[in-house]
């Protein structure tokens, strides 16, 4: 096979959380429907229905639930559970169609394929039958010989339905290539945001294909590596690697919005003891410690009167996934929190993040409650009794936690809960 | 999403586990004689479920399939990448809702039938008129 070649194929699931609470409620099927970010404040994912609507993305939930009936618009809660569980067995699937397996967000995972480009989009059409038979929820897939034209494939395959959900970028003309790159904004590039987007287009540089035929040194010098490698890659020239384990994620972030706003450090005192004992939960089980720990607060986008939005960052004495010192460093935000104001979200980002075990402290740098397994005991129970049974201090508490995520329209976790099974109708 | 910003590892697993049978107890004080022949225990996952990425495991409700052995409240192992077959007892998509049906397929045409007098046939012209979900693969009745 001469003209056998590497490519990269790019793996979306349309409008993933949307499809996958369709999965196991046909009756979803053709309905305009909408899924909400945390706390059911705004339109997240829209199914192709909701978007025709004019919903966009982001539209809060109290300005569309008046006109729901009158659209027939269904809204769910997201249901993190069941889209966690259905990703995972997407890119398990995804695993045994090529050793290259790049899994780079919830939805959507990069491929390294080989041979020939009949035998590429044949691989193409049949991972797509794969996850929707296995699985039970649609894809779309893009091959190119860079990532960022995988994306723009990727892009072309969901918004031509004549592909049938698969798209090679170099099994098309090139004309028609140019005109696809010259339609879009140079803001739709896989890498480009939005300040970036103005210092290129005060350059002339508006459209993807404007970008493509930039200089590649003048973008080096007036821009970044970065960008450059961008350019490179449209011209079709791999810049960016394949990346299969990307061991040394940088951070894990726990936040949400309240559904009653918070207005004392109190509050706070236990909001900011359940997020980290989250975070110690989630270090432990990944095998990972923090070095830097960062809490913060916010008020409402919607409230501009009396804005705050406090902050502290605070270095780990040792990189640890301590529940006890991740506690008392997110209370770091305690002194911050001004008294009367309504804070709509917290949160707390652990950073720095590295394989524990790697180096052993010190005898007298030694942490106490690691070595009495405080974590591991605490995680334990949580998973044996549920969440929000045990907890250090004031995370222990079941009740008084009026202030956790709502959820109120979230469908049943179908996969991970034995008491939430989907139901089949012997009638 | 909000949780986590950026790409990530997703850990691919199943989080659903059935029964564990418990091994031979070890005795404390003196090494068991049977610890060498120890090879884990029987993981039901292992047995009932083919492949990971495809079954799910669903509840019964209605007592249609009573006389297949598949009562009300049973739950089922349904495996989505199998081939319906004349005689599958399948999860197909009726009315917007997931229906357990028996499939019988013949030269005159494709029918779903209950296993139970009491619920008439569903005539189907053709299978690809037809959405099915999955095959149940095992029945878990309640004794």
């Amino acid at each position: 096979m001469s003209n056998a070649r590497q490519q990269i194929a790019l793996v979306d699931v349309n409008c993933f959380y949307a499809s996958a609470e369709r999965a196991f409620d046909p009756s979803l099927e053709g309905k305009p429907l909408v899924v909400l970010s945390n706390n059911d404040g705004c339109a997240v994912t829209r199914s192709p229905e909701a978007k025709a609507l004019g919903i966009s993305t982001g539209d809060p939930w109290f300005k569309l639930a008046p006109r729901a009936k009158e659209w027939g618009l269904v809204a769910r809660s997201s249901n993190y559970e069941l889209y966690g569980d259905i990703s995972a067995r997407v890119m398990e699937l995804l695993g045994r169609y090529s050793a290259w397996l790049e899994v780079y967000s919830i939805d959507e995972a990069f491929l390294g394929i080989k041979g020939t480009p009949e035998q590429m989009v044949g691989l193409g059409r049949t991972i797509k039958a794969a996850v929707q038979r296995n699985v039970g929820v649609p894809v779309c897939v893009g091959i190119a010989a860079t990532k960022t034209l995988a994306k723009l494939a990727n892009r072309w395959a969901k918004n031509n339905p004549a592909l049938g959900g698969v798209c090679r970028w170099e099994s098309m003309e090139p004309e028609v290539r140019d005109l696809l790159m010259a339609r879009l904004p140079v803001s739709e590039v896989w890498g480009v945001a939005g300040r970036l987007e103005k210092r290129l287009n005060a350059l002339g540089i508006c459209t993807i294909l404007e970008l493509s035929r930039a200089d590649p040194v003048m973008v080096r010098d007036r821009f970044s590596v970065v960008l450059m490698r961008t350019v490179l890659e449209l011209r079709g020239t791999p810049c960016i690697p394949l990346e299969e384990e990307r061991m040394g994620r940088d951070q894990l972030i726990f936040s949400r919005s309240f559904s009653t706003p918070l207005t004392s450090a109190s509050e706070f005192r236990q909001v900011l003891s359940v997020y980290a004992q989250q975070a110690s939960a989630r270090l432990a089980r990944h095998r990972l410690q923090a070095k830097v720990l960062t809490a913060f607060a916010g008020t409402s986008h919607y409230n501009p009167k009396d804005k705050s939005s406090p902050s502290v960052c605070v270095p780990l004495p040792m990189p640890t996934s301590d529940p006890v010192l991740l506690t008392k460093a997110a209370h770091a935000l305690l002194p911050a929190i001004q008294d009367g104001v309504n804070y709509a979200r917290a949160g707390i980002m652990v950073t720095d993040l590295r394989p524990s075990g790697n180096q052993q402290p010190l005898e007298p740098f030694a942490n106490p409650h690691e070595e009495r397994g405080i974590g591991p005991l605490v995680e334990q129970i949580s998973r044996k009794y549920g969440r929000g049974t045990i907890g250090l201090g004031f995370a222990g508490l079941k009740t008084g936690l009026d202030w956790s995520m709502k959820r109120g329209m979230r469908s049943p976790r179908y996969t991970t809960h034995w008491d939430e099974l989907p139901v089949v109708r012997a009638a | 999403m909000g949780v986590i910003i950026g790409p990530r590892v997703i850990k691919a697993g199943l989080s659903v586990r059935l029964v564990l049978i418990s091994p031979v107890a070890v005795a404390a004080g003196f090494p068991s004689p049977a610890q060498d022949y120890f090879d884990g225990r029987i993981d039901l996952n292992e047995h009932l479920i083919k492949d990971i990425t495809s079954t799910y495991i669903v509840r019964v409700s209605g007592d249609s399939m009573e006389q297949a052995g598949i009562s009300d409240g049973d739950e089922l192992i349904v495996n989505r990448a199998l081939e319906p077959r004349d005689g599958s007892v399948v999860v197909a998509v009726l009315d917007g809702e997931l229906t357990i049906k028996r499939l019988k397929i013949s030269a005159a045409g494709v029918v779903l039938q209950a296993a139970n007098p009491l619920y008439p046939d569903i005539n189907v012209p053709a299978l690809a008129d037809l959405t099915i979900w999955g095959v149940a693969t095992r029945c878990l009745h309640h004794v």
